[in-house]
């Protein structure tokens, strides 16, 4: 066997990477293109900064119901956590003192287990499922808070400076999005997670405890999201939005379809939902430094929503879409 | 011979009658429950002022759930209906001045069109449902944001405002908009083929298309159904809000589901009918009522319908034949 070109080598591999991930195109497409537009406003290091920011808080909520959208489920109660888990802090701070930030992940972790048994157990489609408990979340958030949105202090030490210029944020990031790449790449329930999303009654039929799979899979999207919002809920300042926004809902399911996870199942996962995430904030970051109104911006969310959803789509056979 | 006879007279014990008809007697139940511990609690419920604000409420809201009823029928899911909704009563609102009544086709043509757009993206590009709708939600709420800039605007045309809140026979007009529309849907959906072929899409896709209907042209109608219904409740809300903004309709997709699915239309789709969410509405928008002279804000009553939408769901889901869900 000859040795290959080193030559043909490196492009050999740039071709294949840009194969599987056609995203980088668009992301370097997005690059160039605001660079070129607005070098004095885009390539400032306070920009580059804000990018990181917004790409942490969107990282966070998006890599738990990334790993539900594998199995062909949608998992939408992100920000429910988050904002039910904020407010139990500032409501439960003088009884647990500074133990109470724990809340989110427990709660995190009861959302994701009750979702999946309903889920799973009761065989509800689970986007109205979780939209449901999405908006029970909010409710509760506005009737716990007052209808005022509470600060908590004390947190400051999440996302104290640790290397100057990167946020801390997004040190943090870093060994979730690690974690759940190993656990979607590198054990069995991701393998199952796969094959469920793929071929569900295939996986029944191979002796998958499917049922215990979903339930699991939900579970740990639960826990992650409420890993996530405890660090999202200092990052923004130790405080929770009281009214539920649709567009914090929205974006993380783009970034979820922008990375080129499949809405109904079987391939995707966190690990592409890095790209997808990156690709959009530096979208919303160049929108919102250009000339167009910024009215424009939900309109031009919402087509590439459309337009990623439909491209990742493409191919599905079959009358069984609901 | 004589066995099959005396099986084929035996009446049904009524246990078993009642399990058979839960999904329709659960509701009539629930909303004479409801309405009879409202009208204990304030009796003011059922008196002539207490009734048209009722009937204000609900007539629009009924509107927009008949069309999403057709969707959850046929086992999908519509989430653009309150945006669509709000933009048919958004372009009312912007250009009623300019073109007086003309407004109202223009509303109900862009509506339409949206319809369409839902319709081709879920049956042809093979979208869940879900996924299209969200995605062509969030496009249409920029749209009502870019074209309203997000100011308040006031109609200031009374033949307009006069569609819906001219008194006949005691009651504003949109009463009668709202029940004639919900008869029409019901005959839809029980005596003609459309509404038979839907049911049959619900009941069981693949059956439907082996029996030679052609599943993606009914799935694109119901769809255009649906945000028809939606923009002409769009049309009719704003006639009788007399202005609004972009913020308009906020948080009314829970309860327009919840409404839906109290009825006892489920979720699996198949069975249930407009008529069954006449109920559902009855007992929503009086739920609604009732939590607001208690003095309970709008974040108690999303659990509540939060609340109602998954209970209703997980009840009426019909789950023998399911393998599994998504």
């Amino acid at each position: 066997m000859k040795t290959p070109d080193r030559k043909k080598l490196i492009p050999s591999i740039i071709i294949q990477t840009i194969k599987i991930y056609p995203v980088i195109l668009i992301l370097i497409a997005f690059v160039v293109i605001f660079s070129s537009l607005y070098p004095e406003k885009f390539l400032t290091s306070l920009n580059l900064t804000t990018i990181l920011r917004q790409f942490v808080t969107l990282m966070l909520f998006a890599v738990g119901p990334s790993i539900v959208v594998v199995t062909g489920s949608l998992d939408l109660s992100y920000v429910g956590i988050w904002m039910l888990g904020g407010i139990l802090v500032w409501f439960l701070k003088p009884i647990l003192g500074m133990y109470s930030i724990l809340v989110i992940p427990v709660l995190g972790l009861a959302t994701g287990f009750l979702n999946g048994i309903i889920h799973a157990k009761a065989k509800m489609p689970s986007f109205i499922l979780t939209l449901s408990l999405l908006v029970i979340y909010s409710g509760l958030t506005a009737t716990i808070a007052g209808g005022i949105p509470r600060t908590v202090k004390g947190y400051d030490f999440i996302t104290a400076d640790f290397i100057h210029g990167i946020p801390t944020a997004f040190l943090w990031t870093i060994p979730i999005i690690i974690v759940a790449i190993y656990i979607m790449k590198r054990t069995r329930i991701g393998i199952y997670l796969y094959s469920i999303g793929s071929n569900e009654e295939g996986a029944r039929l191979a002796g998958i405890n499917v049922d215990k799979y979903k339930i699991l899979a939900f579970t740990i999207s639960g826990l992650f999201s409420g890993i996530g919002s405890v660090i999202i809920f200092q990052h923004q300042g130790g405080s929770v939005p009281v009214v539920l926004n649709l567009n914090t809902v929205v974006y993380p399911l783009v970034a979820i379809v922008l990375g080129g996870t499949l809405l109904v199942g079987g391939s995707g996962g966190p690990h592409r939902t890095i790209l997808g995430a990156l690709t959009f904030t530096v979208l919303i970051r160049g929108l919102i430094i250009s000339f167009l109104d910024p009215t424009m911006i939900q309109l031009i969310v919402g087509l590439l929503l459309i337009v990623s959803i439909v491209v990742g789509s493409r191919g599905v056979k079959g009358v069984t879409v609901t | 011979m004589k066995r099959s006879e005396k099986i084929m007279v035996r009446r049904p014990l009524p246990s078993e009658w009642l399990r058979k008809n839960i999904s329709t007697i659960g509701p009539v139940v629930a909303a004479i429950v409801i309405i009879g511990i409202f009208q204990m609690i304030n009796p003011v419920f059922l008196k002539y002022q207490g009734i048209i604000t009722l009937v204000y409420a609900m007539s629009y809201f009924l509107i927009a759930a008949c069309g999403l009823t057709f969707v959850i029928m046929m086992g999908s899911f519509d989430f653009s209906v309150v945006s669509i909704l709000k933009l048919s009563a958004l372009i009312c609102v912007l250009y009623v001045d300019r073109l007086g009544l003309l407004v109202i086709p223009l509303a109900l043509l862009v509506s339409v069109g949206f319809g369409f757009i839902n319709g081709i993206l879920f049956a042809k590009l093979k979208v869940p449902s879900f996924m299209a709708t969200l995605g062509v939600s969030i496009v249409v709420e920029g749209i009502g944001l870019y074209l309203s800039k997000g100011f308040l605007h006031i109609v200031t045309n009374e033949t307009f405002k006069a569609l819906t809140v001219t008194f006949i026979a005691g009651l504003p007009s949109i009463f009668y908009w709202a029940i004639g529309i919900c008869l029409i849907c019901t005959l839809i959906a029980i005596i003609t083929p459309f509404g038979r072929r839907v049911y049959a899409i619900g009941g069981n896709p693949i059956g439907a298309v082996l029996s030679g209907i052609n599943l993606d042209k009914y799935r694109i109608y119901v769809f255009i159904l649906c945000s028809f219904l939606a923009g002409l409740a769009g049309v009719l809300y704003m006639s009788q809000l007399g202005g609004g903004s972009v913020e308009l309709g906020a948080d009314m997709s829970i309860p327009l589901f919840a409404s839906v699915v109290a009825g006892g239309t489920a979720l699996s789709g198949g069975v249930g009918g407009p008529h069954r969410t006449l109920l559902g509405v009855i007992i929503i928008t009086w739920i609604q009522a009732g939590m607001l002279m208690l003095g309970y804000d709008r974040g108690m009553q999303m659990v509540v319908f939060g609340a109602i939408a998954v209970v209703m769901g997980i009840a009426t889901i019909d789950r023998r034949g399911v393998k599994f869900v998504k």
